[in-house]
């Protein structure tokens, strides 16, 4: 098979945009992602046979779908839905990716360069009870609502940190839905004091702002209470499911009752590849999770590999769109498609956009900042739930191993306790366990080195990993 | 650079199986000693290797001709000592360790494979190793999970596996308690023999450089020992052996043995807790600094053709394979000595230096660091030449130090 001149991982605003410039310079390019359509988690689509009056009509996706529809109509574009990657290898061409759709076999495709526009997921919050059926992530709701206009339960309860939740409860409202409360950890007071520290910059793109005040005043109208300093600390019912939601308010503990609980304290950057790669990974404050390092024109450590969008941090649609199209000029120029000076002009138009979202994306951090909020996990409480290691096993692993020395890292705990070990590769709690040995070690989460990122990206049956090509 | 902290008896070089072993073996029989691990203990090979406890001879000496085999044949006698020693680990360390000896299969698919398999278990037998041929009947009996197409095998009822994600912990904090110092994060940066005979050795450790000054050092640093050793001006031919391990989902219990094949290369077991394990000595490749030469401080590279190939041979082994799911692959760097049995002992050029790597030494690391501990305390001039660890003795290759420089 002859190689592409790029492969991007991942169809989502980053991708997207990145392969409208590619495609425009003539390049060869095919997107590899593992929904079936195009649009990525923002624009999660329907499936082709479902006919959805108004999806996402509203304001802050008009931009993404018209990115969107532009490069879904193109015929250039080689698109291949439905597929995992589960590694990125260095070949005689360039690249090798692998690829996995669960039944055909090992698929390849060869690039000679390629962009990771992974996008990001939820962060998973260990608290007690957070394993009970109905206790979910934002965006897995979010998901239901927008893909499948499926709503996951009768009452529902959001918590957590993050803004993200005024935006789902509209959607949950709107689908039909009831959302018994939004639950901010946090006082108002510190989500006031955190935007007006950064409120200046941020009103060089007032729409977000103007959005978000807008989605609060809606959901006031629509009956459902927004509530701050109600931080959840733990669910509670059956094996059925979640019954209620436990809060420490300033007056003691409050029981809301629900059967979806639905955390939202932030979003960890999607890196596997570019770390099993051995490109070069920061940790991505203040939410945490490992964020792709690179230059000015998006390129990662490794020569040939770029990186955009929430892979290198979280920072929304708008900016994953901007950084696109800065990864799809450079990779243009950098394979000779684009003379240098049209590129440089190019460039620079992206950059400016890319700068002025900058404080907006501070508020936003600042605002959702998770640190001093996230609920206390202790004893039996899972903290790696598919290996079922409570963080009491992974505490006293940080202690065995803090009496051979301080030289240890996640891998060291994973070895010890197993935490990290199963099905979703440690993607789930490796967080957590950075955090809790920054915290045995009084050092900071970014000194704590994480695991070591292995192929494949996503587990695969032995089967496929046998079938196809050679 | 800071003071000596104290004066120890011994150096140990390297914070895996073998140095944690030693270290706690060299503190009960009264030394003090000090270990320097330069990134955390069972960073390296042994935390990495897949923790087989294999007593038949091995493949790779059965794939190199008759004479190959007739050497690896010798290696027996230290096998049947190795499983003394993993029978009585738990009791001795009181640790549980997940050691589980029930038994390992190294099966055959050919006619060939078979009269490999009879010539290796006659000559195990003469060694007084109890293998025993199984015909593809017998086989079926015995492990009805395995593929029915299998020609036979060779049984070893004490074969099995232990967990190698805590056994060098069991030893590191045994140590500790025997009053063994450990200093972690602390590399070897310069190493020196002084006219007295002691060894003046540079740490660089968290707290900085430090110098300590004794009379014996212990290189159990795997393949990083030759690059040690080559600090002295001395040679240890070792050499970096980067291979693949492979790990499925868990599932209930289905294979409860050791298997290995005599026809390819495959380990094959299950964990206490339910995962499969499948390696054998598939290579992966080491990363390379920008001159091309092998770069040992980075990780391996999986290749993904050798893992297709080892699963390749798993599952047609075990069928059933098939509808697990991989995991991960991890890589880990072993190493093989010129004549691939393992280097451990004094080094003749260099008195009160002593190398204890070289290939198998999970299986057997417990027992080689009793030895070998032992006969450091006892001092170097009784123990060596004589005794179950004469077979492996540095002296062998004394030539390659013909040349060096000692005072």
């Amino acid at each position: 098979m002859s190689a592409y001149d790029v492969a991007i991982v991942g169809g989502g605003p980053a991708g997207l945009a990145a392969a409208e410039r590619t495609l425009a310079a003539g390049l060869s390019t095919c997107i590899v992602d593992e929904q079936q359509r195009p649009g990525g988690q923002i624009l999660r689509q329907p499936p082709a046979t479902f006919a959805v009056a108004g999806w996402l009509d509203g304001a802050p996706y008009r931009q993404a779908r018209a990115l969107l529809a532009r490069v879904a109509a193109d015929k250039a574009l080689h698109w291949r839905g439905g597929v995992s990657v589960l590694g990125i290898a260095p070949d005689a061409d360039g690249f090798v990716l692998s690829l996995s759709d669960g039944c055909e076999g090992l698929r390849d495709v060869r690039a000679r360069r390629v962009l990771v526009a992974g996008g990001c997921y939820d962060m998973p919050v260990a608290l007690p009870g957070w394993t009970l059926p109905g206790v979910m992530s934002a965006g897995a709701v979010q998901t239901l609502v927008k893909a499948q206009q499926v709503l996951p339960g009768q009452r529902i309860v959001l918590f957590g940190t993050h803004p993200l939740m005024i935006v789902l409860a509209q959607q949950i409202v709107a689908a039909g839905g009831r959302v018994d409360a939004v639950c901010f950890a946090q006082p108002f007071a510190v989500i006031a004091k955190a935007a007006l520290a950064h409120l200046a910059r941020a009103l060089w793109t007032p729409a977000p702002l103007l959005a978000a005040a807008a989605g609060l005043a809606a959901l006031r109208r629509s009956g459902v209470p927004v509530r701050f300093s109600a931080p959840v600390v733990r669910c509670e019912g059956s094996d059925q499911g979640v019954m209620r939601v436990v809060i420490a308010g300033t007056h003691g503990e409050e029981a809301l009752a629900c059967d979806v609980a639905a955390q939202c304290y932030g979003f960890l950057p999607q890196a596997d590849l570019v770390r099993q790669i051995g490109a070069r990974v920061r940790w991505s404050g203040p939410a945490g999770g490992w964020e792709a390092v690179h230059d000015d024109a998006m390129r990662a450590s490794v020569p040939g590999l770029y990186v955009a969008g929430e892979t290198t941090g979280v920072a929304g649609s708008d900016a994953a769109m901007v950084e696109g199209a800065l990864a799809g000029i450079g990779m243009a120029r950098d394979a000779g498609a684009l003379g240098e000076p049209a590129a440089q002009r190019a460039m620079r138009q992206v950059r400016r956009a890319r700068a002025r979202m900058q404080g907006f994306i501070d508020l936003l951090r600042a605002v959702a900042d998770p640190c001093a909020f996230l609920p206390e996990a202790a004893g039996e409480t899972l903290l790696c739930r598919c290996e079922d290691v409570s963080a009491g096993a992974v505490d006293a692993a940080i202690a065995d191993a803090g009496h051979l020395g301080q030289a240890y890292g996640a891998s060291a705990i994973k070895l010890r306790c197993r935490a990290g070990m199963g099905l979703c590769q440690g993607r789930s709690c490796e967080h957590a366990l950075i955090r809790r040995i920054a915290a045995a070690r009084g050092c900071a989460e970014r000194d704590v080195a994480g695991f070591r990122a292995r192929f494949p990206a996503r587990a695969v049956s032995i089967a496929d990993m046998l079938d196809g090509p050679a | 650079m800071a003071a000596v902290p104290t004066s120890f008896d011994i150096l140990i070089v390297g914070g895996g199986l073998v140095g944690a072993a030693s270290a706690w073996h060299l503190a009960r029989l009264g030394l003090k000693v000090l270990l320097v691990e330069r990134g955390h203990p069972n960073a390296g090979a042994s935390g990495q290797n897949a923790g087989s406890l294999h007593f038949q001879i091995e493949r790779r000496f059965l794939e190199q001709g008759e004479q190959a085999a007739v050497d690896g044949a010798r290696i027996v006698t230290l096998n049947r000592l190795a499983i003394e020693e993993w029978r009585g680990l738990e009791n001795l360390l009181g640790r549980p360790l997940d050691v589980a000896m029930h038994g390992g299969l190294m099966v055959a698919e050919t006619e060939a494979d078979m009269d490999l398999l009879a010539f290796k278990v006659a000559r195990e037998n003469a060694l007084g190793l109890d293998t025993q041929l199984l015909d593809a009947a017998q086989l079926r009996a015995r492990a009805p999970c395995l593929s029915p197409a299998l020609a036979g095998a060779a049984w070893l009822e004490s074969e099995g596996h232990a967990n190698p994600r805590i056994l060098v912990d069991a030893y590191a904090a045994g140590a500790q308690a025997q009053g063994a110092q450990i200093r972690t994060g602390t590399a070897v940066t310069a190493m020196a023999m002084a006219r007295d005979g002691t060894y003046r050795v540079t740490l660089d450790g968290p707290d900085g450089a430090l110098a300590v000054q004794v009379p014996r050092v212990l290189l159990a640093a795997g393949h990083r020992v030759p690059h040690l050793a080559g600090l002295l001006g001395l040679n240890v031919p070792l050499y970096a052996a980067p291979l693949m391990m492979s790990v499925t989902d868990r599932t209930e219990p289905v294979l409860p043995y050791l298997i290995q094949h005599v026809g390819a290369r495959l380990s094959m077991k299950q964990t206490e807790d339910g995962n499969l394990l499948i390696g054998g000595g598939w290579a992966s490749r080491l990363a390379k600094r920008a001159d091309g030469t092998p770069d040992l401080d980075q990780p391996a590279i999986m290749d993904r053709a050798n893992l297709r190939a080892n699963l390749a041979v798993a599952a047609r082994v075990m069928p059933l394979l098939k509808r697990r799911a991989l995991l991960r692959t991890w890589t880990g760097t072993t190493c093989i000595s010129a004549d691939q049995l393992p280097i451990v002992g004094e080094i003749a050029a260099a008195p009160g230096l002593f190398v204890a790597a070289g290939g198998s030494l999970f299986t057997l690391g417990p027992v080689l660091a009793r030895l070998l501990a032992q006969t450091i305390a006892q001092g170097s001039a009784q123990g060596i030449g004589a005794g179950p660890l004469a077979l492996f003795q540095p002296r062998r290759f004394a030539h390659l130090d013909a040349f060096a420089v000692l005072p």
